[in-house]
């Protein structure tokens, strides 16, 4: 392989691990609700947003990756308490319109805040330099996002496998009368579910603020990307977004390197193959 | 049936235009007011309303009261079309103003001549709005694409670099900068090469670490660069974390002194890069650049961008326009218009009758640490005349009726 391959290799998964942290909060709201959340960008431009301020005022990366996302899954569990679960009993398109309104109202909403114009926050100093690798001098922040992914999969996966909270929300996901039958709390675990989602939303906007521009909208070309991961991954499926995720930040990067000039469709291409091939995604779950 | 609805229809119509009270100068301004881009919508508005409520002040044009009405083009050319109509047909603007993408101007500027409505552009850049898709009704006071990257080759050409190659945005502005940029340098510099390897990331890419890879990985001496606003941004972050600043090469960022750039990376924008706009704030010690400025920092607090004066200057030509015309009759303005030659922060304008396309000074300039400002500044400053890096009208394609 060459250098320029395995450097895009590089890339790709550490573009890729970026998608799986903000992917892996719409599956597990939809793996466990059922719903699909239009506003999942937008929690991602917010946890953008409070990372530049915190960091203004405390010069702290840190705390802002401590803080940024409790606070972006605090708004997402306002918005659960408040506004989605008067309508979990009627139709789906209600729920899409509502999260697709907030989506609207968030953007102009940190328009309002921070002003329409472009904003940017530098990576820690301890993450900024760069290292060797395959010849090459790599930024190691991007090493550290694509550190930060495989972290937050292993997490969330001993999270959900071992601890009893995780059993309980699987529990309600597979079965939300029986769970509520067996004296479970659904409504509340429906509410920590949407503070995880969104929390993990917040987290990837932090994660990305060093790497991009801060701007109003920010987050709707990346829902796209996300909306393909999970599609490709499969809906739901943890093992699938991570895995969706690295395919399409590879496609993104070879994509690049062999096929410039359909680069940009490459990704749509992918999400129709899966769809007539394989609708349920790779790893999706039957029914 | 449908006659005499046509008929009672028409007759409304021309009722309201003969009753309807002309004290006003109404005046429609189309801008991206959402989105990654709303700032750009955001920074014309300011300039622009800085320049009606000083026209207002003082008097207004010839008596009449400026009246503006701002509509949001999403960066969308069917979005812009139906915002010219409701300003056109609902609102009864006389003139209007805007546009910021080059994709967005090429789609308006044929409606625009059907609808007679005389429009100044003040943001797109793209050579075919005052070139082969020209027409009488349509202006541009700022500096287009042509003008922009004759100065860029004019400043490669003195490079020791040989071997150029691009990054640029995946739409008509990108690919246009790039083709005017290899026809210009290879005429002032007949030794240098245009390298296979070139990238065109699509408008709003997260992820530019691939094109920084492939582009380092061919080894250019010299990388002319396109991109503009938030994507300018997301790519100099990602490739000074690579390392692409520290290669030694020579760089040439077209949009690169944008204020909005230089205000959001503060310190991250390296030093010692050639960058251009389409106005800098420094470049001109004239009184009226100096009120402009002022007057601007006073209101919103920054120093003015680009797309702020060429607003500002947009309202400015009318009322030059108007007061010569003596008259806000449409025809009339845009004779007015044509030749016209007035002073704007940018400096002297003059609106080449031939295709509409304004001639004026443009600013290249190295990116360099200033303490007293809280942005990168142009050390040292380029400044072309406006004819020495304009087309003449012949080679612009525009026939003008």
């Amino acid at each position: 392989m060459s250098e320029i391959t395995l450097i895009n290799l590089l890339n790709g998964f550490c573009y890729g691990m970026l998608l799986f942290i903000i992917s892996i909060g719409l599956t597990v709201i939809f793996g466990v609700m059922g719903v699909l959340n239009f506003a999942h960008g937008s929690f991602y431009m917010v946890g953008a947003y409070l990372a530049l301020t915190i960091i203004e005022k405390t010069h702290s990366f840190w705390l802002a990756l401590v803080l940024a996302p409790v606070l972006v899954g605090v708004l997402g569990t306002l918005t659960e308490v408040l506004f989605l679960r008067p309508l979990y009993g009627r139709d789906v398109s209600f729920q899409l319109l509502l999260t697709f309104g907030l989506l609207l109202i968030l953007d102009d909403g940190v328009k309002l805040i921070w002003g329409a114009g472009y904003h940017s926050v530098d990576a820690p100093r301890l993450l900024s330099g760069t290292v060797n690798i395959f010849g090459t001098s790599y930024p190691i922040y991007s090493l550290f996002v694509a550190a930060a992914g495989p972290v937050v999969a292993l997490v969330l996966w001993l999270f959900f496998t071992k601890s009893t909270y995780g059993k309980i929300i699987r529990a309600a996901a597979m079965d939300r009368e029986m769970a509520d039958a067996l004296g479970i709390n659904v409504p509340a675990v429906y509410t920590a579910v949407f503070f995880l989602g969104s929390f993990l939303a917040g987290m990837a906007g932090v994660l990305a603020a060093p790497l991009r521009a801060i701007g109003p909208s920010m987050g709707d070309k990346i829902i796209i990307a996300a909306f393909i991961v999970v599609v490709v991954g499969g809906l739901g499926s943890f093992p699938g977004a991570f895995l969706g995720a690295v395919i399409l930040g590879l496609v993104e990067a070879f994509g690049v390197q062999f096929v410039p000039k359909i680069q940009m469709a490459l990704p749509y291409i992918l999400l129709a193959a899966i769809l007539l091939l394989r609708p349920k995604g790779l790893l999706g779950r039957e029914g | 049936m449908r006659k005499i609805i046509a008929i009672i229809l028409s007759i409304c119509f021309l009722g309201s235009v003969s009753f309807a009270k002309k004290d006003t100068i109404k005046i429609g301004a189309i801008y991206i007011f959402s989105g990654f881009a709303a700032t750009y919508g955001q920074f014309a508005k300011q300039g622009l309303l800085l320049a009606v409520d000083e026209i207002n002040k003082s008097g207004g044009i010839l008596g009449k009261k400026l009246e503006v009405y701002f509509e949001d083009s999403h960066a969308k050319p069917d979005i812009a079309l139906r915002a010219i109509r409701k300003l056109v047909f609902e609102k009864k603007v006389d003139f209007l103003v805007g546009f910021d993408s080059s994709g967005v101007a090429k789609s308006v500027v044929s409606y625009i001549k059907e609808l007679k409505i005389p429009t100044i552009i003040t943001h797109a850049a793209t050579p075919d709005v005052t070139g082969k898709q020209c027409n009488k009704y349509v202006f541009r006071v700022s500096v287009n694409i042509n003008q922009n990257v004759m100065a860029a080759a004019k400043i490669a050409a003195k490079t020791k670099a040989v071997k150029w190659t691009t990054i640029g945005p995946d739409y008509a502005f990108g690919h246009q900068s790039w083709e005017y940029f290899q026809k210009y340098l290879k005429q002032l510099n007949p030794k240098a090469q245009f390298m296979k390897t070139v990238a065109f990331p699509k408008v709003g890419t997260e992820d530019y670490t691939p094109y920084i890879t492939s582009i380092m990985a061919a080894n250019p001496d010299g990388v002319f660069i396109s991109l503009w606003s938030g994507d300018l941004i997301n790519f100099v972050k990602q490739a000074r974390k690579m390392g692409f600043f520290d290669k030694g090469y020579t760089i040439l960022m077209s949009l690169g002194a944008a204020t909005e750039v230089l205000y959001a990376l503060k310190d991250q924008m390296p030093t010692g890069i050639w960058v251009g706009t389409r106005y800098w704030f420094l470049a001109n010690d004239s009184p009226v650049n100096r009120h402009f400025v002022e007057a601007y920092k006073k209101r919103y607090g920054v120093y003015p961008s680009y797309n702020a004066q060429n607003a500002y200057a947009a309202i400015y030509a009318l009322k030059y326009a108007i007061e010569k015309a003596k008259s806000t009759d449409k025809e009339k303005v845009i004779k007015a218009l044509e030749g016209l030659t007035f002073e704007a922060p940018a400096g002297k304008i003059y609106i080449r009758p031939g295709d509409h396309q304004a001639i004026l000074n443009v600013t290249w300039g190295k990116t360099a640490y200033d303490p007293h400002y809280p942005i990168r500044i142009l050390k040292p400053m380029v400044i072309f005349k406006g004819e020495e890096v304009t087309p003449p009208v012949s080679a612009t394609g525009c026939k003008m009726e």
